[in-house]
């Protein structure tokens, strides 16, 4: 079924006419032509396939029952027909054969027959012609004519009679080939009849075969068929049984599937919207994050610009201090020779010197120790003076307060004749105290240095003496200035002086490691009290005590370290109360404005306190001082350090008095008197003027005269005469 | 020669198609595709690999060119070279089978390829060969004509079956009857110009023949009927052997209906003896008597013959003695036909004896042999104890009632033969029953055999179905 064959075998065919042709000019005639001819494909290739379907069945039939058996039934009759068909066929060649070999042992015979008859003959012949040749001897004998064409002719007979025979047995031989001829013929008809005969029987057969082969075919395709529907129909049940089953599970899974498919979608719903939050967020977080990476990676690179550019600056820099540095280490090796060399020499200088300063040095302390002794006399003749000085100061003060008064006094007088004379007021004397002051104003000075304190409570019988000298100087004038100084050297109440003099001793004693050593080896040589001061200075300045407050606050501690660690041994206490007594006593001389107040504390405290500083044990000091140190070291650094002022005496109020003395005419009377100096200068002033116009009128008077006297001339001149045009007749003469 | 000429036109006709010089006066060339022609293109002017391939076609004669082609070219140039191409420049050439079919179906009616093994190129050579022979009339054709087509067919042809000898022409008679006084001494005084054509040349050149089928003998002579028409001579068969001597690749052997007798058997034969390939020899419808009976024994103990056709001679009781002698020693041989012979009682008896030792043997033949009695009561006996024999035939033979008897007794002992032919055997009705009842149980039992080996039997499934 070649393509070719198709192609040309159809526009050929006898439906040309009516079929679409292939080679047509309209392309939709053509389709529809191809279209018939894939349909015609078509067929033929399903024919084939149903030809060859039974084929491929029979092969799997073998375990099929029905289908089986048809087969073997089928293929049964089939062997036997084809048997029966093939000896049909066959029987002709058989029938040929045993009719060639009885032909064949026939023909045998008849040869065998033949061969002996013409045996015989040719020996009955041969006979016969020896006979006859054995005449012709005897006739070659026989020389008269006559007997020898007797014997001829004799001799002739015999042959003919033999070739008669001869001829006879030709003609039987002949009649026989000639029936054998008809035979041949007869058979060749036969054989043709049989060939006819067998092909018509091979036709039949195969006809029948065919016949008996579609039959068959078609019965066991029918058993096939009918199997097949069976087959079918029970799988068909099985099948929609199975579908149903199924179906029904397809459902429930597909229920259960859809809600599965739900629940997931709100899940991935969920899902979703929670990433897409959670992935803007990010993504903003990381776009903000790389926002702020590229900032700080631009300053970075700017710093590092920066940094760049400072740090090549500073390598030159350095580079240029290392040359620097290496020349100037050049120069300092160099100085550093030249200094070394320079050491040496002061070293050898130093050593001479040293020598030559501690001879120095001994003749200076000899010196020194001389000074002292000058010192001291110069003091000694110093506090003279000091006395003088201040005698001396009282007159002179006297003497010029006396002249400032005076002179007060005269302008007081001033005043009143101007108010009086030129103003014409009513004069009021002016009432001031310091027109009443006589002498040098006094007052003492509130706060003393802890040393100076020490200094008065160890030199306190010197010290009470001289105040009492100053006092006496100062006594008669001021109140004030007297209870002022009634304080002076007054402890807090509680705290008598001798107990503080006690435990400044004891301190002196026992804390001679605050002071250092070298102050130690200089105070060696001085003496005792003022080896004491000293000491007792360098313990304050170590303590940081340099207020009178601080030392009273040292031994008021003291007392109460001491009150709380004993309370025993009464009777020493009262064995001992007459000491502290007396010396409130003392002082109650110098306190004369509290003395009372003073008393009853003192007695008061004494009975607590002087016992215990009595028994301050040495031993003790150092605990107490630790345990102060302890405590106090903080308040005090608070404490606002408080100015010392070391003044001797205080000038202040003197400038203020002298002040007032001197201003003894008040401010607005003062501008009363400018302003009247101004009105005077004034009136003054005017007055001058007049003086000087007065004089100026009298030299003009004068100049007019003699100017008058000149013009006269001029005009009375004969110069005018001459000239063409006298000026006098221009200027119109007026008389002045 | 029978080579037809008209493929010249079709051929030439699809590249004229594209060089028409008007293509728009007909609708069917201005067409961009036509399904049915793989061919067509539209283009006016031809690729040039196009007008390459035509001028090859063309030229093909003078310039073959077929090798050095690209494939779809190769193709191209085959389908259009003309069948007639002349067999020097075509015949080790074109190796293509397409192009050979063409030439076959152009020459004759009826093609059977699978006759030749399914091979059309060698189906035509071999074809043409027969052809050749079958008229070549000695001393008026050309020998050459066989001699210029043995280097161009000798690597196909395997098969040669001629049916037909011609013999020369009688004309010549007077001008070679100087050639022929000589070598036809023996032959006859008629026969010296009878000479068919020598083999001898043609099956030294022909390497792989492996098949040989001869008939000397005229076909559709009619009335020119003359017996000398059919003389196969002795100078023939002299060259016919001494072509075997030449032949050793021959496994078929076939030479019927060719008046073959002892003398021509025994020179045959001679040559025949210890062939490396023979496998199948058939001298039937000869006239081969004992002598050459005896000779044919001898060759089948000295080759490997398989099968063994002499029916339709003239084999008498010596003859089959002597076969039936070398059958009982001979191993290879399973197929014996001396149908329509004469071998009688006594050779029947032998071939009987030989069977019983033979182990080899599955088919024989013996109708037509005026068998008796005795050789039934021994074929009994051989029935019962041999078991390679699956076909006897025994049919038109004088076997009678009680040797029919004892063949059925021998019968109901055996399960392997399936082919028993008594007819015309005059055994009776009964016993053939009988006997064919045992065969089909038999037949059963081969079938079922074949069933579950179907490897090992193969070959006999057709005749059980």
């Amino acid at each position: 079924m070649s393509r070719a064959a198709l192609g040309e075998g159809e526009p050929e065919g006898p439906g040309q006419l009516r079929r679409p042709s292939l080679n047509s000019e309209e392309q939709e005639e053509r389709i529809a032509a191809r279209r018939l001819r894939i349909a015609a494909r078509l067929e033929a290739k399903r024919r084939e396939a149903l030809g060859e379907d039974p084929d491929a069945k029979k092969a799997e039939a073998e375990e099929l029952s029905r289908s089986h058996q048809q087969i073997e039934e089928s293929r049964q009759r089939l062997a036997k027909l084809l048997n029966d068909g093939t000896q049909l066929v066959t029987n002709i060649q058989v029938a040929a054969d045993a009719r060639e070999t009885q032909r064949r042992a026939e023909e045998d015979e008849l040869k065998r027959q033949r061969l002996e008859k013409l045996e015989n003959e040719s020996k009955t012949n041969q006979d016969k012609f020896e006979e006859i040749t054995s005449k012709w001897g005897s006739a070659k004998e026989k020389t008269i004519p006559q007997d020898l064409w007797d014997v001829l002719n004799l001799q002739q007979q015999q042959c003919a009679l033999l070739i008669e025979e001869k001829n006879k047995l030709i003609s039987e031989l002949q009649q026989e080939l000639k029936s054998k001829d008809d035979w041949y013929v007869k058979d060749l008809k036969k054989q043709s009849d049989d060939i006819n005969l067998l092909v018509e029987r091979m036709e039949e057969q195969i006809r029948n075969l065919m016949k008996t082969y579609r039959r068959e075919l078609t019965q066991i395709e029918k058993a096939f068929e009918l199997e097949r529907r069976e087959l079918l129909s029970s799988n068909k049940k099985k099948w929609e049984q199975a579908m149903q089953a199924h179906n029904a599970q397809e459902l429930a899974n597909l229920i259960t599937r859809m809600q599965k498919v739900e629940e997931y979608e709100k899940q991935l719903n969920q899902l979703r919207v929670q990433d897409a939050e959670e992935y803007t967020t990010i993504k903003i977080q990381l776009e903000n994050d790389v926002q702020i990476l590229e900032q700080q990676l631009q300053q970075m690179k700017a710093i590092y610009q920066l940094n760049q550019e400072k740090l090549e600056y500073n390598f030159q820099v350095l580079k240029k201090r290392d040359d620097e540095n290496t020349i100037i280490k050049s120069q300092q090796k160099r100085k550093l020779n030249r200094l070394h060399d320079v050491l040496n020499a002061l070293r050898m200088k130093l050593a001479k010197q040293i020598k030559q300063f501690q001879e120095e040095n001994q003749t200076l302390t000899a010196d020194y120790k001389r000074i002292v002794e000058q010192y001291k006399d110069l003091q000694r003749t110093m506090r003279h003076f000091a006395v003088i000085d201040a005698q001396k100061f009282l007159e002179l003060w006297l003497m010029n307060e006396e002249e400032a008064k005076g002179l007060a006094w005269k302008a007081l007088e001033a005043d009143r004749v101007i108010h009086t004379q030129q103003l014409g007021l009513p004069w009021v004397e002016p009432d001031s105290w310091f027109l009443d002051n006589v002498g040098p104003i006094v007052h003492r000075k509130a706060i003393r240095s802890a040393s100076k304190l020490a200094q008065e409570v160890m030199a306190l019988t010197e010290s009470s003496q001289q105040e009492e000298e100053e006092e006496e100087g100062v006594e008669g004038g001021r109140k004030e200035a007297e209870a002022e100084a009634g304080e002076e050297v007054k402890p807090p109440r509680h705290i008598s002086v001798k107990s503080v003099k006690h435990i400044l001793e004891l301190l002196c004693d026992e804390s001679g490691f605050l002071i250092e050593t070298k102050l130690l080896g200089l105070l060696q040589p001085l003496e005792r009290h003022e080896r004491s001061l000293m000491r007792l200075d360098a313990i304050f300045a170590a303590l940081e005590i340099d207020n009178e407050d601080d030392v009273y606050m040292l031994v008021d501690f003291f007392l109460t370290f001491k009150a709380q660690q004993v309370v025993s041994s009464q009777s020493k206490e009262w064995a001992e109360e007459q000491g502290p007594e007396k010396l409130a006593v003392d002082s109650a001389d110098n306190d004369e404005g509290s003395a009372a107040l003073k008393e009853e504390g003192t007695a008061h405290q004494s009975s607590a306190a002087s016992p215990s500083s009595l028994l301050f044990h040495p031993d003790d000091v150092l605990k107490a001082l630790k345990a102060f140190v302890r405590d106090f070291q903080k308040p005090r650094d608070k404490r606002p350090q408080v100015k010392k002022v070391m003044e001797e005496r205080d000038n202040s109020k003197d400038s203020e008095y002298w002040e007032a003395l001197a201003h003894v005419i008040p401010e607005p009377k003062l501008k009363v008197w400018d302003a009247l100096e101004a009105a005077l200068e004034k009136y003054y002033s005017v007055l001058s003027q007049r003086a000087k116009l007065l004089t100026d009128l009298d030299g003009l008077q004068q100049q007019n005269t003699e100017l008058h006297m000149l013009l006269h001339q001029y005009v009375t001149s004969k110069v005018n005469e001459e000239l063409l045009i006298p000026p006098t007749h221009v200027i119109e003469l007026t008389p002045p | 020669m029978q080579e037809p000429v008209s493929g010249d036109t079709n051929m030439a006709s699809p590249p004229l198609k594209t060089s028409v010089v008007n293509p728009a006066a007909n609708p069917r060339r201005m067409r961009r595709i036509i399904a049915e022609d793989p061919e067509w293109s539209l283009a006016i002017v031809p690729h040039l690999s196009e007008l390459c391939l035509q001028h090859i076609v063309s030229n093909f004669e003078k310039n073959p060119v077929v090798d050095r082609l690209l494939p779809e070219h190769q193709r191209k140039v085959l389908d259009r070279i003309s069948t007639g191409l002349p067999l020097t420049v075509t015949a080790n050439l074109i190796s293509d089978e397409g192009y050979w079919k063409r030439c076959c179906t152009e020459r004759w009616a009826v093609c059977d390829v699978s006759r030749y093994g399914g091979s059309w190129k060698r189906m035509f050579f071999e074809r043409h060969l027969e052809s050749i022979l079958k008229y070549f009339i000695p001393n008026t054709t050309d020998p050459n004509q066989v001699l210029e087509v043995i280097p161009l067919c000798k690597e196909y042809v395997r098969k040669l079956e001629i049916d037909q000898f011609l013999p020369p022409v009688k004309l010549d008679q007077n001008k070679e009857e100087d050639d022929m006084s000589d070598s036809g001494s023996d032959v006859g005084v008629d026969e010296f110009c009878m000479h068919h054509y020598d083999l001898g040349v043609l099956t030294a050149a022909l390497s792989h023949l492996e098949e040989l089928h001869l008939t000397y003998g005229v076909k559709d002579c009619g009335m020119n009927f003359e017996w000398s028409l059919f003389d196969f001579t002795y100078q023939d068969c002299c060259s016919l052997a001494n072509a075997f001597k030449k032949c050793h690749a021959l496994k078929v052997f076939k030479l019927c209906r060719s008046k073959v007798d002892d003398e021509k058997t025994r020179v045959l034969i001679r040559n025949l003896l210890d062939h490396p390939c023979l496998v199948e020899l058939d001298l039937s419808h000869n006239l081969i008597r004992d002598r050459g009976a005896r000779a044919i024994g001898k060759l089948i103990n000295r080759s490997k013959l398989e099968i063994l056709n002499l029916c339709n001679n003239r084999i008498r009781a010596p003859g089959a003695q002597a076969i039936a002698h070398a059958l009982g020693k001979n191993s290879t041989l399973t197929s014996l036909n001396l149908r329509i012979n004469c071998i009688e009682d006594e050779g029947g008896q032998a071939i009987g004896h030989a069977l019983l030792t033979n182990a080899t043997l599955t088919s024989i033949h013996l109708g037509g042999n005026e068998l008796s009695e005795p050789t039934a009561t021994l074929f009994s006996q051989v029935l019962a104890q041999n078991t390679a024999l699956t076909s006897i035939n025994l049919a038109c033979n004088h076997i009678g009632l009680d040797g029919g008897k004892q063949l059925l007794e021998g019968m109901s002992d055996n399960k392997t033969v399936t082919e028993f032919d008594l007819r015309l055997a005059e055994v009776g009705q009964e016993s053939e029953y009988l006997i064919n009842q045992a065969l089909k149980a038999n037949q059963e039992i081969a079938r079922l055999k074949t069933l579950y080996q179907p490897n090992s039997l193969e070959e006999k499934s057709p005749d059980l179905d």
